[in-house]
């Protein structure tokens, strides 16, 4: 393989990979530790240059869901260690980046499955067609298309729940006179 | 709620709407590129574990007890039972490196099944590559497990495996699998040299 065509490769797509893989992890983890995965992350892509499809954000996400999940259980194993020597702060969930203001649409995402949160975190955030969500998570176009629609389905039922619980009127209760 | 209005608000919603752009400066790309490269000779076999680590989609972190226990059967040797659970989530597998699993592994034998009962598969061990020395280790499964491991991806009656687990879990993508899995024994010798 020419070594000076893979560098120019490289160079050319790392600052979209850099941009897009560190607003991902901004969204899911702290400062420090998307840092460090990103790094890792551009490690794992230049390595594998040679496998990254020419649509190479969807797979460079993969890298990162991989490389976080990888960091975040180092972390945990950590904490627990931390956590015989002294009483710590217990770690921060994973959404608790700016504040949302929306408070429903919090409320709402936090009932959902994780993997449901996720996929659409992928489709409104990462802006992800469900092909390339598939890609992501590494499932078929069609596994990710009908997930992503019941993940749509409940949403929408969790926010109708919590404007129900806040005491605004349900979108879809208009069966009233 | 249309799709649209939907996804509108949950960009309003998202973190890193308002961050700025990285100076493209702040990771050191040449870096990168020149201590990751003389990496390929050694790399090369991988490749094609890499590709089948890949396919595999994952069911694994668990939250296992590995917990030794005495089994009072026995009295003239202490005969220590190691119990692995396995539990599903989804991940992406990334390539297998020997270097990630002498990292991550905290456990790591050979065995061979002498019992599969339900969701519970219990292992004689023929050699501890890592951790304390264990005679027996069961696994308790959740779900189905077919695409977790290398090779034919379940556990059967009288086969050989290679199993590791981490801090409770048994590591899959790649890292446990049938003993005779392509590039798995190759990994293990690696890894634990």
């Amino acid at each position: 393989m020419n070594v000076e065509g893979r560098r120019r490769r490289f160079e050319a797509l790392a600052p979209a990979v850099i941009e897009a893989v560190r607003r991902y992890l901004v969204r899911r983890t702290d400062a420090a530790t998307a840092d460090d995965v990103l790094s890792e992350t551009l490690l794992v892509c230049w390595r594998r240059l040679d496998e990254m499809p020419e649509e190479h954000l969807p797979w460079a996400y993969g890298v990162a869901r991989n490389c976080l999940a990888n960091a975040e259980r180092s972390r945990r194993r950590q904490a627990r260690l931390f956590a015989r020597i002294a009483t710590i702060d217990p770690p921060r969930p994973v959404t608790d980046g700016p504040e949302p203001e929306d408070d429903e649409l919090a409320t709402a995402m936090a009932r959902l499955r994780d993997a449901d949160a996720e996929l659409l975190r992928l489709w409104a955030w990462e802006d992800l067609t469900p092909p390339q969500i598939g890609v992501v998570l590494g499932v078929s176009a069609n596994a990710a298309s009908i997930r992503l629609h019941r993940a749509k389905e409940k949403l929408r039922e969790e926010l109708r729940k919590a404007a129900a619980a806040a005491g605004h009127e349900g979108e879809t209760e208009g069966s009233r006179p | 709620m249309t799709d649209d209005e939907l996804r509108a608000r949950l960009r309003r919603a998202d973190p890193a709407r308002d961050i700025a752009p990285a100076s493209p400066h702040r990771f050191p790309l040449e870096e990168i590129m020149t201590t990751a490269t003389p990496a390929p000779p050694r790399k090369r076999p991988l490749i094609a574990l890499a590709a089948a680590a890949l396919v595999l989609v994952a069911a694994g972190i668990g939250w296992l007890t590995l917990r030794p226990e005495e089994t009072p059967t026995v009295t003239t040797q202490e005969l220590r039972t190691v119990q692995l659970t396995a539990t599903g989530v989804q991940a992406k597998c990334v390539e297998p490196t020997a270097e990630v699993l002498a990292e991550e592994a905290d456990f790591a034998f050979a065995g061979t099944v002498t019992a599969v009962e339900g969701t519970t598969v219990t292992l004689d061990v023929t050699r501890v590559y890592r951790g304390s020395a264990a005679d027996q280790v069961r696994i308790a499964q959740a779900g189905d497990s077919s695409e977790q491991m290398m090779g034919s991806g379940k556990f059967e009656n009288g086969k050989k495996y290679l199993v590791a687990s981490a801090e409770t879990s048994m590591l899959i993508c790649g890292y446990s699998g049938e003993a005779d899995a392509e590039g798995l024994q190759g990994l293990y010798d690696r890894a634990f040299a």
